[in-house]
């Protein structure tokens, strides 16, 4: 690892382990968006999930090629190494996440407004035609298991790493699994004669969606423009960011200090002259997160603007 | 939590239906009701007939009869979507443009075409009626065995 490059062997097993649950979950949706595909049918709502499936795999493709390019070295041309490209991803991720919501929602609303009533008939297996309601339901069911499974194992990893992208594709796979559910509820109610039942039910999932992916758009934008470190899962201030402003102004006295975030590392700049003991990561974040503090520097004189 | 309550509510949900799916709009119990079905065959459809047998053998089941309407090529998939006609005889292609408003059944008399824009015979019944959609699928289906 070097100052602006490659993984702080602290997380290294953690992120090794996020990159292998991001494969499962190409691997294992891709298998879901296959079954989906063989049983659609016309079904506009099935095919509404299996688009929604496609690209419910963008965050997992993000993650990989972010890690990947986080891993290479600093070099002329980028001097700042591609650490920033976790940054970009979380903002591939959040859009990603916000496409989703608003397909679902345009879908569930002119079906709605027009009143389209779905038509599932029959499919002729081994010689017995069975209503094909059956075997989406079937499909749908095989649809929801990786992404609770997947989702729930991300979680803590993405805490472990502070990575936004993976957080971001955990709260995909909550997208995935609950329109999953709606489609099942959906598909019950086109047997049951209420076409209405699939719009409503995606309806109010597509509402959840958009909620968590507005609040991981407005996180995304925060870290592009340099702002303050946010929370993993909201857009207040992150704790252990707090905890380093409030230790450096115990340190330097009342000074202005600002922190802003590239990817999961953190960059601290302090008002005041580089003092002769400088503190380590260690000792200003704890053993546990010093690998985030990428960066800390001092600017003797900040009222001076550069010649 | 949604996931639980969904999970178990299922078997229930399913138990509550005696038979799925029913239809939409009602078509069947209005079929029974009223003792008639009401057919429209497109002009230039002179392959008709195995269509008819088996609207017929349907009608029959639910005791009722075909009753054939005259009404206009142009205006028939409307009248069908209206719910003026319960199902509509003619050619279509698989890829037909009234794919998405009415439902049209595999081709009868013969293999599904290679050429997806190619007419042949079908049945085209009304979206959502999704009980009288599965009963021709299967008749089809057993004519074609």
């Amino acid at each position: 690892m070097s100052l602006h490059g490659g993984i702080p062997r602290a997380i290294a097993a953690d992120v090794r382990r996020g990159e292998r649950l991001e494969y499962w979950t190409l691997g294992w949706m891709a298998s879901v968006v296959l079954v989906m595909w063989l049983v659609m049918g016309a079904s506009q709502a099935m095919k509404a999930a299996v688009i929604e499936d496609v690209l419910s795999l963008v965050p997992a493709v993000v993650f990989l090629l972010s890690t990947h390019w986080e891993r290479r070295r600093p070099n002329r041309r980028f001097p700042f190494g591609y650490r920033r490209a976790n940054s970009l991803a979380f903002l591939v991720a959040a859009t990603a996440l916000l496409s989703v919501g608003a397909f679902l929602a345009y879908e569930s609303i002119t079906t709605l407004v027009k009143q389209e009533h779905p038509s599932v008939g029959g499919i002729t297996l081994f010689g017995h035609t069975i209503w094909l309601g059956w075997l989406m339901l079937a499909a749908l069911a095989y649809s929801v298991v990786p992404p609770v499974i997947l989702g729930r194992l991300k979680q803590p990893v993405a805490e472990k790493i502070k990575d936004k992208v993976l957080h971001t594709d955990a709260l995909m796979q909550k997208a995935d699994w609950q329109t999953g559910i709606a489609g099942m509820a959906g598909i019950i109610g086109i047997g049951l004669g209420w076409w209405w039942a699939d719009a409503t039910a995606a309806l109010f999932i597509s509402l959840s969606i958009i909620k968590d992916a507005v609040g991981a758009l407005k996180q995304a934008i925060a870290e592009l423009l340099d702002g303050t470190p946010r929370a993993l899962d909201s857009n207040e201030l992150a704790d252990d960011a707090k905890q380093l402003i409030a230790v450096l102004r115990t340190r330097f006295g009342k000074v202005d200090v600002r922190l802003r975030e590239t990817g999961r590392y953190i960059a601290a700049e302090v008002d005041c002259a580089t003092p002769t003991d400088v503190p380590t990561a260690a000792e200003l974040m704890g053993d546990d997160l010093a690998w985030r503090l990428a960066s800390l520097s001092f600017r003797p004189d900040p009222r001076e603007p550069p010649a | 939590m949604m996931l639980r309550a969904f999970l178990l509510s299922l078997p229930l949900t399913l138990g509550a239906c005696d038979a799925l799916p029913r239809d939409a709009s009602g078509t069947t119990e209005r079929i029974e009701r009223s003792g008639m079905m009401r057919v429209a065959v497109l002009p230039g459809t002179p392959d008709a007939a195995p269509a008819l047998t088996l609207l017929r053998a349907y009608a029959a089941h639910h005791r009722a009869r075909v009753v054939q309407i005259a009404v206009h090529g142009e205006h028939a998939p409307h009248w069908l979507e209206d719910g003026r006609l319960d199902a509509v005889v003619g050619h279509f292609a698989k890829a037909s443009p009234w794919m998405a408003d009415i439902s049209l059944s595999k081709a009868i008399g013969r293999a599904e075409p290679a050429d997806g824009k190619q007419p042949v015979l079908r049945i085209a019944r009304r979206n959502g009626e999704n009980a009288l959609i599965l009963a021709i699928d299967r008749a089809v289906a057993e004519r074609e065995e």
